[in-house]
């Protein structure tokens, strides 16, 4: 099936007939299968599926960490699937943002340092005022110089959200954001995720298995055996552990 | 546990396959050498066997003042004492020969041999069974100004039979006619000495003696035992003079051979242990390389040591686990060094037959002592390394299973600080007593080891802050990569201080042999300036060698004799005892030498060190006690022990030496072939121009070939190639610790991406090129490189100081640190290290980010 657009936005990302296929013949795996599947700007979209379903696969793929066997993703106008390494590597830098579920973080660097990252890697500079809001919406402020062995789970998680947003990248990508952290972390990090879209006008799409995280989302995009299956819109955790039980899933 | 250390080595192959190139090449130089030396001296042993078959007994003089490398100095014996020996019944028959100096000039005017083996001649010998040489081509010297020369020598000179060849001796060039060409034994020549071999009675006059010889041959009658004639010799020696029977020395020709072995045996061993020494090096800047791989192998391995523990392995289990290991990378790595080493024999033997020392015989000889040895050596090296940090994995604690973190244990500051400088001060007590004692040069080399390893010991404390400080420009110049670099290196201080090690006693050495030999130019070079007064010197090209030669007297004298020289002095050099020790002696024309050479006089004058008379230096003046007028008693081979009265105590040593005799008592108490010069001294008149002084000279050095005409600037330059020759050799030497220091680095840069394999996802996947993560990783190489390196010059700056204080009374007057060349050596390493460090860079760029990032 194909997936819902509002007719008002314009997509940040989308696959086109993308199929991802692991090993030949009888072991054949097709992790994602012919899918199509678009990511409308400033919305917050969260990717969910039993164990094996192709939702990491999926988000691999979008973000040029992975390669399709067949199809299409864009990011914005860009076929990553025409891109060299290089170009992909820079794309990555300049129009995508991760979290990933742990070990977000370069352990030599200050929480700070980790922040502007990107834009260093890049060799910009980071835009003061732009910068400030994060720090302040992340509210790490007299964390800033610490190493991320000095922060708890949700203050790394939280500088790893900052260092998404840092480079106001098309979208950000996020892999079970909150998998490592309690229920207290958890909303926090959540929060801020739904702020940057509110706020900023983010477009998010995250990974999870956790009706209550996908319930932070404006639309919930379920996958089972590498096709997409349902979909919900503005989703309640309830709504979601009804789709998940249908699906069979966890 | 067998099955734990065989997946243990086989999961972690590249790593164990670095750790033992490091053995591998320790062990390669070692049984390398041990083969090497086994070689040459098979082939020495053969030879003298086989040239000293036919003499039964050998008789000379037992005056002897022992030299090293088997180079005894003997006086000659009259050669009335010929007839003498042959009135042993048992006798058949007794020649006299005699060794002098000469020297071929090949059809090019270039003198043949003379940097390095001796060259010589020799009477030929009329007895076939004495006669050492076998006729090739030609003929026999038949007549006076006929020769025959030595295969070797030929092949060198391209000379035919028939035709003119002119020889130096102590004499006027002369030309002879070349009658044949004889190989010596079975071979082309005597490891590439070049001998000229004359009539028995043109010998006599090219050594300038008149019926004497250096040794009596001696072929006994059929069914006469060696022992028997020797004994009846000595009998009729005893009933014909008894009062001068002990002057001579009657010995076996066995007993000869044995003596002509043991002097190669010397040489070699002296060759063999300076590599050895190189080798041991090698091999401990290995050890840290072992030390690290292991240290930081089990560190990664932590949680499955603890898993192991945690269903029931014991710490005896685990350690045996590690040891176990070393056990099997030892061994491999010694097994495959061996085999290298013999390779790397074959490449020496090579090597020195193109420099001139000719080892004769194909093929290598292999002794079981080299593969002993070399396994023991390696393996025991390889196992020590490893025992450390096979202990700290077995005291793992079977919870940290359960935790998620590796366990870096924290350093322990008091006890590394008390301990390192424990280490450290007894390292400098032992290195200071070395120096500055009467204790020698293996309390030197234990107390630099020992400071090394204290320094070592104690880095761990400040690598963090030191390679930050190193780092700093990176973060400038490079930014975040930079800066991941810097701190990348600063995060595992002990893993920077052991991989820093290796390379700090690399450079250490390096430094401290470059800071030595500047040092001893810039000694050489003020003394030159400063203390000569010469215009012109001729010096012997190649420094004579041990085979005694040098110019012939009638070159000084004819410099003298020019209108354009005001004064003028040959130097001679020769060996006696002076108070029973074993010293150089310099000779000089005492009446003039004072306007060509300032000595720094302290009391009395050099003028009037005339015959029997002699100065010494301010040095051993004061330690021997000596002032004006005392008597000094010096043995001489040819003369015996004469007292000599101290005349002139002098200051300035760097040069002249410590004794200093006139020529009129070298010519009285040396034998005749021993009167040659091995410098001339020349000041010009005032109002000579240069040019017209040169002009005047160079004609009258031409004919001598052996010799060189040099201005004071040249002959500074000319001492300084000779430093830095030996410079380069021990640069070659120590390149093998270099390589293996280096080695080290691009180990530790290789375990520490696999241990961040996560981390460079990351990277990555936030946007980082892959050339961004090379330069990340380079640099960080870069900085370990460079935090051995600082360390290394630091040591080499102290070690260096300290040596050169304590020589500062034999010469070296000047400290120089070579802040020039010492730089280069930071800069060449920074470069080496960028350009070595591109392998585990390229690996690290290439790491899949998925499977990095995706990696648990």
């Amino acid at each position: 099936m194909t997936t819902t657009i509002p007719p008002t936005k314009t997509v940040a990302a989308r696959a086109v007939a993308a199929s991802k296929i692991y090993g030949t013949g009888d072991t054949i795996v097709r992790a994602l299968d012919s899918i199509n599947v678009e990511f409308p700007r400033a919305e917050y979209t969260a990717i969910m599926g039993p164990s094996g379903s192709g939702k990491s696969t999926l988000l691999h793929c979008l973000a040029g960490l992975d390669s399709l066997t067949d199809g299409h993703v864009y990011l914005g106008d860009i076929d990553l699937s025409t891109l060299s390494d290089k170009e992909v590597t820079r794309v990555r830098r300049d129009r995508v943002g991760f979290v990933f579920q742990t070990f977000n973080l370069i352990p030599t660097l200050t929480a700070l340092e980790n922040i502007t990252l990107p834009l260093a890697l890049a060799g910009r500079k980071p835009d003061k005022d732009w910068l400030d809001r994060i720090v302040s919406t992340v509210g790490l402020r007299d964390r800033l110089e610490h190493r991320p062995s000095e922060l708890s789970g949700g203050q790394q998680q939280r500088v790893a959200v900052a260092r998404a947003l840092v480079t106001r990248p098309e979208i950000i990508f996020a892999d079970e954001p909150t998998g490592n952290l309690d229920s207290r972390a958890s909303a926090e990090i959540l929060g801020f995720m739904q702020r940057a879209v509110q706020e900023f006008g983010q477009t998010i799409v995250m990974v999870t298995h956790d009706p209550i995280s996908a319930s932070y989302s404006n639309r919930v995009v379920f996958l089972a055996d590498g096709r997409i299956v349902d979909e919900v819109l503005d989703p309640t955790a309830d709504a979601v552990l009804g789709k998940m039980r249908n699906l069979g899933g966890e | 546990m067998w099955q734990v250390t065989r997946k243990g080595l086989a999961g972690h192959k590249l790593r164990f396959l670095l750790t033992a190139l490091a053995v591998v090449l320790g062990v390669s130089f070692i049984a390398g050498t041990l083969v090497l030396t086994a070689t040459i001296q098979k082939t020495f042993d053969d030879l003298f066997a086989d040239i000293n078959r036919g003499t039964d007994a050998a008789v000379r003089s037992a005056s002897v003042i022992k030299g090293n490398f088997g180079n005894d100095q003997r006086a000659n014996v009259p050669g009335s004492l010929v007839a003498v020996v042959e009135k042993t019944p048992s006798v058949e028959a007794a020649v006299g020969n005699i060794q002098p100096y000469a020297q071929a000039i090949d059809n090019h005017g270039k003198a043949i041999g003379g940097n390095g083996p001796p060259t010589f001649g020799l009477g030929w010998d009329p007895n076939p069974k004495l006669n050492q040489f076998h006729l090739v081509s030609g003929h026999a010297p038949a007549i006076n100004n006929q020769i025959v020369v030595d295969k070797g020598t030929a092949d060198k000179g391209g000379f035919h039979v028939g035709e003119a060849v002119t020889i130096l001796t102590t004499k006027t060039p002369q030309k002879y006619q070349l009658a044949g060409i004889a190989k010596f034994g079975t071979v082309d020549s005597l490891a590439g000495a070049s001998i000229i071999l004359f009539t028995p009675a043109q010998a006599q006059v090219v050594a300038d003696v008149h019926n004497e010889f250096s040794q009596i041959s001696v072929v006994a009658k059929p069914g006469v035992s060696q022992t028997q004639v020797a004994q009846d010799i000595q009998h009729t020696l005893l009933t014909d003079d008894p009062g001068h029977a002990s002057q001579y020395q009657v010995i076996t020709g066995k007993a000869l051979t044995k003596e002509n072995q043991d002097a190669v045996h010397n040489a070699l061993g002296f060759i063999s242990t300076a590599l050895l020494v190189f080798a041991f090096v090698a091999l401990i800047v290995g050890m840290f390389i072992i030390y690290n791989t292991f240290s930081i192998v089990v560190a990664q391995r932590m949680r499955e040591m603890a898993l192991l523990r945690a269903i029931g392995a014991s710490k005896r289990q685990v350690l045996a686990s590690v040891i176990g290991e070393s056990v099997v990378v030892g061994i491999l790595a010694s097994a495959v060094g061996v085999v290298a080493g013999v390779g790397l024999s074959i490449g020496l033997k090579a090597v020195m037959n193109a420099v001139g020392f000719q080892i004769p015989g194909s093929g290598v000889v292999l002794r079981p002592n080299a593969i002993v040895i070399g396994l023991l050596v390696g393996t025991i090296v390889t196992i020590v390394s490893a025992v450390v940090p096979a202990r700290q994995a077995a005291r793992v604690p079977p919870i940290a299973a359960m935790r998620a973190l590796a366990l870096e244990r924290p350093i322990n500051r008091f006890r590394r600080l008390g301990i390192g400088g424990l280490i450290l001060a007894l390292g400098i007590l032992s290195l200071f007593f070395g120096l500055f004692g009467s204790s020698g040069i293996s309390l030197v080399g234990i107390g630099a080891l020992l400071m090394l390893v204290g320094v070592f010991v104690v880095s761990p404390l400040f690598a963090r802050q030191l390679a930050r400080i190193i780092g700093r420009p990176l973060t400038a110049l490079r930014g975040v990569v930079g800066n991941l670099a810097r701190e990348n290196a600063a995060r595992n201080p002990r893993r920077t201080a052991t991989t820093g090690a290796a390379v700090m006693i690399a450079v250490s050495l390096v430094g401290f042999i470059t800071i030595f030999a500047s040092s001893a130019n810039a000694s050489i070079g003020s003394a030159i300036d400063q203390q000569l007064k010469t215009d012109y010197i001729v010096t012997l090209k190649g420094g004579g060698g041990p085979g005694g030669g040098g110019i012939s007297p009638v070159l000084a004298q004819r410099i003298a004799a020019l209108p354009e020289i005001e004064a003028s002095s040959a130097i001679r050099l020769g060996s006696a005892e002076v108070n029973g020790s074993q010293t150089f002696l310099a000779a000089a024309d005492t009446a003039q030498i004072s306007r060509l050479y300032d000595f720094g006089g302290v009391s009395g004058s050099v003028s009037d060190v005339g015959l029997n008379a002699i100065a010494v230096s301010s040095r051993k003046a004061d330690s021997k006690h000596l002032k004006i007028g005392d008597l000094l008693p010096t043995r001489f081979v040819q003369t015996g022990t004469v007292p000599l009265r101290v005349a002139f105590i002098y200051k300035n040593n760097t040069l002249a030496g410590d004794y200093i005799i006139s020529l009129a008592t070298f010519e009285k108490n040396f034998a005749a072939q021993r009167q040659l010069d091995a410098q001339i001294f020349a000041k010009l008149k005032p109002g000579v121009s240069v040019a017209k002084g040169r002009a005047a000279i160079a004609p009258l050095v031409a004919p001598y070939p052996n010799a060189e005409l040099q201005d004071n600037a040249q002959y500074k330059a000319d001492q300084k190639k000779q430093v830095n020759q030996v410079l380069v050799l021990v640069y070659v030497l120590l390149f093998l610790a270099v390589i293996i220091a280096f080695i080290g680095i691009v180990n530790t840069m290789t375990l520490s991406i696999y241990e961040r394999t996560k981390e460079i996802g990351l990277l990555r996947a936030v946007g980082s090129s892959r050339r961004q993560v090379r330069s990340m990783v380079r640099w960080e190489a870069v900085i370990i490189a460079l935090f051995g390196t600082l360390l290394g010059i630091a040591m080499a700056v102290f070690f260096g100081w300290a040596v050169v204080d304590s020589l500062h009374d034999q010469g070296f007057t000047k400290f120089s640190a070579a802040p020039g060349s010492l730089i280069f050596i930071v800069v060449v390493t920074g470069i080496a290290t960028l350009l070595w460090a591109s392998l585990p860079a390229r690996r690290a760029a290439r790491l899949d980010v998925l499977r990095a990032i995706d990696q648990d």
